[in-house]
């Protein structure tokens, strides 16, 4: 199957022109549409732009007059006006949890696709015997809820003593990032034609050989959408982090900004935008790569 | 497949290969999934002291009666159906509807598209902040939009009330997985060869006669991969309802992720929280194999 891109092709339907009525109702449609996905995010993009009193106000304009950027300059400073008892700081602990979220995910992307990428390859190009029932396992684990097997993790890791460091994530992650690289990457695979292969093994080459050589260059597009998911992934999980972690994360750092009784929603607005750059920019530069493999298993 | 196990040492040395390649993987998945599994099955038949520093005592299934006969558990699965049903119906609908309309030529398609990536790439719990306080009581704007229309008269705390914060939950969580589900359904259009509709316009078809009998059909296998990846997202939820209520207002939005939750690291009752666990993961795996079925019902058919 070739890759597909959403946003490219043209469509197969409206050829024909259409009348008056037909014309407005597609673009109030249209209009709907936009309205419900950006209505949201810009409230949040204002909101991050905009003073507690401007916020607060209730003539509270979606178009407002002045904006400010100091809700950024404080989370990336350290001072959220949070001062408050019981309150926590996030600004001096934002950058780092970034970090540690770019760390993590980073980790699990390389450690992910060679692991998951060798298993996949096999399963798509020399199956075993049980290598079916192996598939049919992976995907099966897709769907066991992170949260029922928390519990044991929880005691393993503080027996281990890695309770609270980001090698606590990078370990469990692999629950569910494991699986699914390993089923987008079969399914890349699975498409790859098998006659160079061939012509490698005529040759001599080994099977690693052939592999290193030959496979890698040309599975590049889905190896890169394996790689964007499992960022996405990593980057996006909460609950282990909440749960294993201390807010090390952007994610549960977040989480405990909000539970905090003083607390300044323009700051944490500002942080919110600042944690949905990273995943959305990822997406939207490998759009064409990562749709394509998500619906190459799907769509037939 | 089958020829090539019969076919001598070469094939041996193949499969022998397959197995050396995967066998990280399948030792690794088997570790991190089989024995916390396992562990979670022991913890349910025991009382497990608050600090789970040892198994404590055997108490056979004491746990799953408990549960079974308990209110809250039976309040928290009622909860989980209506959130689940929503869910699913309607990031399903609008999925589709937003494939159908942005499968139409209009101006500025390409960028409407790409909206569709927000949502889909936004952290589950961010989507939960966010329309935390987008719904706000005091500083929200949807409350500054329903006033500013006329729709209400002053701003109402909805997430204060039972109804409308189950139904605010739903509605955060659908906007994400609507993207989703409009993005795979928006690519199973695009295969749809244009002679099918030409076709059924000459046989004079109107616009919901071609839907019925063309489109939808045509959607089919990606119809169903989109419901049953809904219906397991719908049983996992966890971020957006915490992130939005953390189960509240009373027990109103707590989904069983919420009360394992609790179970297990705010009441610390391990033992419990752990059957709890079993209950949920045992359904997700009956899904789950379901799910397996379904795809590969769908690739067979093929």
């Amino acid at each position: 199957m070739q890759r597909q891109s959403i946003f490219r092709k043209p469509a197969a339907g409206g050829r024909n022109s259409r009348s008056l009525v037909q014309s407005v109702a597609l673009y109030a449609g249209v209009a709907v549409f936009v309205l419900w996905i950006l209505l949201p995010v810009w409230y949040l993009v204002i909101s991050s732009l905009i003073t507690p009193q401007q916020l607060g106000s209730r003539s509270f304009s979606f178009f407002p007059t002045s904006i400010t950027f100091d809700n950024y300059l404080s989370v990336l400073t350290g001072s959220t006006g949070g001062a408050g008892i019981g309150s926590t700081d996030i600004g001096s602990r934002l950058l780092p949890a970034i970090g540690q979220s770019f760390l993590v995910s980073s980790i699990l992307v390389v450690l992910n696709l060679i692991v998951a990428g060798a298993a996949a390859y096999a399963l798509s190009r020399y199956p075993f015997p049980g290598s079916r029932r192996f598939e049919l396992a992976v995907i099966a684990t897709r769907v066991v809820p992170a949260i029922a097997i928390i519990g044991p993790f929880f005691v393993a890791f503080r027996v281990i003593g890695v309770l609270n460091s980001p090698w606590a994530l990078v370990i469990s992650y692999n629950v569910f990032t494991l699986p699914l690289a390993i089923m987008i990457m079969k399914n890349y695979f699975d498409q790859l034609p098998r006659e160079v292969e061939e012509a490698a093994k005529i040759d001599g080459a080994g099977r690693l050989q052939t592999l290193l050589i030959i496979i890698l260059p040309i599975a590049r597009p889905g190896l890169v959408a394996a790689g964007v998911l499992i960022f996405l992934e990593a980057w996006s999980e909460f609950f282990y982090s909440l749960v294993l972690t201390n807010q090390l994360t952007v994610p549960s750092l977040l989480a405990g900004f909000q539970s905090v009784q003083q607390f300044n929603w323009n700051a944490l607005a500002a942080a919110t935008v600042m944690s949905m750059i990273p995943p959305v920019l990822l997406v939207m530069v490998f759009q064409r790569n990562v749709v394509g493999s998500l619906t190459a298993g799907v769509g037939k | 497949m089958s020829s090539s196990f019969s076919n001598g040492s070469l094939a041996r040395a193949d499969a022998w290969f397959g197995m050396k390649m995967s066998a990280v993987a399948a030792i690794m998945m088997a570790v991190l999934l089989i024995i916390p599994s396992a562990l979670t099955i022991i913890y349910s038949l025991h009382n497990v002291p608050a600090n789970g520093s040892s198994f404590g005592e055997f108490v056979g299934f004491r746990n799953y009666e408990i549960i079974f006969t308990s209110n809250v558990f039976w309040r928290s699965v009622w909860v989980t159906v209506v959130f689940s049903v929503g869910f699913v119906v309607l990031s399903t609908l609008f999925g589709l509807a937003m494939a159908l309309l942005l499968n139409q030529e209009f101006l500025g398609r390409g960028l409407a598209r790409g909206l569709l990536i927000i949502p889909w790439a936004t952290p589950w719990l961010v989507i939960g902040i966010l329309w935390k306080w987008y719904a706000d009581g005091s500083v929200g704007g949807l409350n500054a939009l329903l006033v500013g229309l006329g729709i209400t008269g002053e701003y109402q705390n909805f997430l204060s009330d039972p109804n409308s914060a189950l139904l605010l939950a739903i509605t955060a969580a659908v906007w994400r997985q609507a993207s989703f589900a409009g993005i795979l359904l928006l690519a199973g259009l695009q295969t749809l060869p244009g002679e099918l509709y030409e076709a059924a316009e000459l046989d004079g078809a109107n616009w919901w006669q071609r839907l019925n009998n063309v489109t939808i059909p045509w959607l089919r296998p990606v119809l169903v991969t989109v419901t049953v990846l809904n219906i397991i997202y719908a049983f996992l939820q966890f971020d957006v309802i915490f992130a939005m209520t953390q189960g509240g207002p009373g027990d109103a939005t707590q989904v069983l992720s919420i009360l394992i939750y609790r179970q297990l690291f705010v009441v610390t009752q391990i033992g419990l929280g752990s059957a709890l666990a079993v209950v949920l993961g045992l359904a997700a795996l009956i899904g789950g194999l379901v799910t397996v079925k379904v795809l590969y019902r769908g690739k067979a058919a093929n």
